[in-house]
């Protein structure tokens, strides 16, 4: 069902790992023994099943395997509804036959680019690392955002009439620079790993403007290529226990006190600040003649003051 | 005496009262009061345009960033003829906000605006813009804020008694300023104050032609197109004095959104050893150029954690004037830090200008984050 939901977005972009690195949640490390490549494909071609049996057209940008392969597997009801663009074959064009697409993989895109086709479609790229390969990076960032996108040059775009579009990436074959540029365009990321022979996806979805949401899911795909969700793998005794994190508390060495004894806060309470108003200090203000003497000034003159009874501005000449 | 002199009639008794006159005026220097007609643009001896006022620190002319509290950061606001950098955060989610409180803050005091972007619309990020708090919504939203905060907060507070005599000091914005605004960033600016203001937007794919053959040239493509494009709005709206102005003269407001990304063209984020290593530093300098020479600003947000040569952050930093980092705490370990629960994130501050200064306004505190609430992006001193 999770998965269902990612096909309702645009822009999908599912990434297998070769190497089956300790990418579990649980932050313990576990020695890794399977030697068998987390491949996506099978994912992508789950997904396309998928589109493909809501009724959406769905093409495919084939570069890595031959068509026969990719169609293997499918049965010939979803096989009708597949739209397979070729460049496995001939990808260079020498055999001039017309048959294979010319212009290359980049003029493959901009067709697919510029279709009139209404209705919802998936754009399937069986490898986008194939195409960064014989593509500048930046015309295919450039198209591949020109075609998620298409329909907001249109009018209105309803919700069905959204493209989506599905990428496949060998992460193990591009440098940290165009894997951070192709996640930042994508709006979903799959990540592919496992455990004990169960592949797990872990799933970042950028939406904007908000904080990007990501989960770890397990799945098994089956041979007809439906995708099965499941749980974890089956536990097994862990050779380290967890490490514990300790959670850091600021308030541990300090060199004042923060915290009060109930006495010391009843003393604390119980004082009365000089300023503060009660209503001693409020009569005292509004009556001030009640039993109070009212202050006087007793001034002795000294031997030394100079005191004199004269007013002395009589002096100046104004 | 002298007054029964000055009673007389007659021509005489005249006379003596023009000498009289004259000897009062003993220099014949007069006053220059102002005149009737205020379009002389000779007498007016201070530039006032809307939504900008004078630094206090060296009479730089500054226009508000639409943060107020950002504005106080970078010494009043910013410099007219400068670039604000904003170096984006990883997931691009609080620094489209900045950049949307810039534009905000030029249609509200009326500036024009320029929106250049090569991802989304123009038009779509002004219907997205964020919307000011007037006067009467304004009072209404601050008493909210204040009901919520008086029922968390149960300690009480002993203060002097004279002190609660005076009326209480709350930050409640003040709408009616001419320079910084508060807005709602939960609710969009209405339509009719996009519709009244000026506004150019440059989206790239439709300026660019996809079939144009890529050959190498010193300055990318859209930079170019970019550049001449911004030219060609600052001489043709006499944004640079060129055309002499009988119109209130009136501050440009740039807006470029993700520049360095391979959306433009540029593939800095690509490799650390790329073709185009120089197309953005060019790009910045003449922008730069351009800035000084005319009555504008610019804000610029750059998707720095994705740049691959430290060498060129460093260039594209020094080649801005301001330059203000975010960082947000989602997937980073300070998440979970409880220290930093508070907030989501942390702004830095990495360079204010000395324009025509010897020293600049830096403040004192370093240690600031910001988080977004409902309502309001607030920038506080991070309590570590």
């Amino acid at each position: 069902r999770h998965v269902r939901q990612r096909l309702r977005r645009s822009g999908g972009l599912a990434r297998p790992l070769a190497p089956p690195t300790d990418n579990c949640p649980n932050g313990s490390s576990r020695p890794s023994h399977d030697s068998v490549e987390w491949e996506g494909r099978s994912l992508l071609k789950a997904l396309i099943k998928k589109s493909a049996l809501c009724g959406e057209q769905v093409h495919i940008l084939g570069c890595e395997v031959s068509e026969e392969e990719f169609r293997e597997g499918f049965d010939s009801n979803i096989n009708s509804r597949l739209v397979y663009h070729d460049l496995f074959r001939d990808p260079l064009n020498w055999s001039e036959t017309g048959e294979t697409l010319p212009g290359g993989p980049l003029e493959a895109l901009r067709a697919l680019c510029r279709r009139t086709h209404p209705g919802p479609v998936t754009i399937a790229l069986d490898s986008l690392s194939w195409l960064l390969l014989h593509l500048p990076c930046t015309t295919l960032c450039q198209t591949l955002h020109t075609l998620s996108h298409q329909d907001s040059c249109r009018g209105d775009s309803s919700p069905g009439e959204q493209v989506h579009v599905l990428g496949l990436l060998h992460e193990e074959l591009h440098g940290p620079g165009p894997l951070g540029v192709l996640s930042s365009l994508a709006q979903t990321e799959v990540t592919l790993s496992g455990a004990l022979g169960q592949a797990s996806a872990h799933i970042l979805y950028r939406r904007p403007q908000q904080r990007p949401t990501h989960q770890t899911q397990w799945f098994s795909i089956l041979p007809d290529f439906s995708l099965e969700l499941q749980g974890g793998p089956p536990l097994e005794p862990q050779p380290y226990p967890d490490p514990r994190v300790p959670s850091m508390d600021p308030t541990t060495h300090l060199t004042f006190n923060l915290r009060l004894s109930k006495k010391e806060r009843e003393a604390k309470d119980s004082l009365t600040l000089p300023f503060q108003f009660s209503s001693e200090k409020q009569q005292a203000l509004l009556c001030p003649g009640l039993g109070q003497a009212t202050s006087h000034i007793f001034y002795e003159p000294d031997a030394y003051d100079d005191l004199d009874q004269e007013d002395p501005d009589d002096d100046l000449d104004v | 005496m002298a007054a029964a002199a000055t009673c007389g009639t007659g021509t005489r008794s005249t006379g003596s009262m023009v000498v009289s006159a004259s000897r009062n005026s003993v220099t014949s220097f007069q006053r220059r009061g102002p005149r009737a007609s205020g379009t002389d643009s000779g007498c007016s001896r201070l530039v006032s345009i809307a939504g900008t006022r004078p630094s206090v620190r060296n009479g730089q002319l500054l226009v508000s960033t639409g943060l107020p509290a950002l504005d106080q950061l970078l010494g009043g606001g910013l410099a007219v003829g400068t670039v604000l950098l904003i170096e984006e955060d990883k997931y691009n989610i609080y620094s489209p906000l900045l950049f949307k409180y810039f534009l905000a803050e030029g249609i509200v005091t009326g500036h024009t605006l320029l929106v250049a972007s090569a991802k989304e619309d123009p038009a779509d990020i002004l219907q997205e813009l964020p919307a000011p708090l007037l006067d009467d919504n304004c009072k209404k939203e601050c008493d909210e804020d204040i009901y919520n905060h008086k029922t968390e907060s149960n300690i009480k507070m002993k203060i002097a008694w004279r002190y609660q005599l005076l009326p209480k000091m709350e930050a409640r914005p003040v709408s009616s300023s001419r320079f910084g605004h508060y807005y709602d960033v939960s609710k969009r600016i209405p339509q009719e104050l996009i519709e009244a203001s000026k506004w150019h937007g440059f989206f790239l794919p439709e300026k660019i032609s996809s079939t144009l053959n890529l050959e190498p040239c010193s300055l990318n493509h859209s930079y170019i197109k970019l550049l001449q494009f911004i030219q060609n709005i600052i001489y043709e709206e006499g944004f640079d004095g060129s055309n002499p102005q009988k119109k209130q003269k009136n501050i440009l407001r740039i807006g470029i959104q993700n520049l360095g990304s391979p959306l433009w063209g540029d593939d800095i984020c690509w490799t650390e050893n790329c073709d185009s290593n120089h197309s953005l530093t060019k790009f910045l300098y003449m922008l730069r150029g351009l800035l000084r020479s005319s009555l504008s600003a610019c804000i610029i947000t750059v998707p720095t954690h994705l740049i691959q040569n430290k060498a060129i952050i460093a260039r594209v930093t020094n080649l801005s004037d301001t330059v203000v980092g975010l960082e947000s705490f989602i997937g980073s370990e300070k998440e979970t830090n409880p220290f930093y629960k508070d907030y989501h994130g942390l702004i830095h501050i990495r360079q204010i200008p000395q324009l025509n200064n010897l020293i600049y306004d830096v403040s004192d505190v370093k240690d600031l984050a910001f988080k977004l609430k409902r309502k309001l992006f607030t920038i506080e001193i991070s309590r570590t």
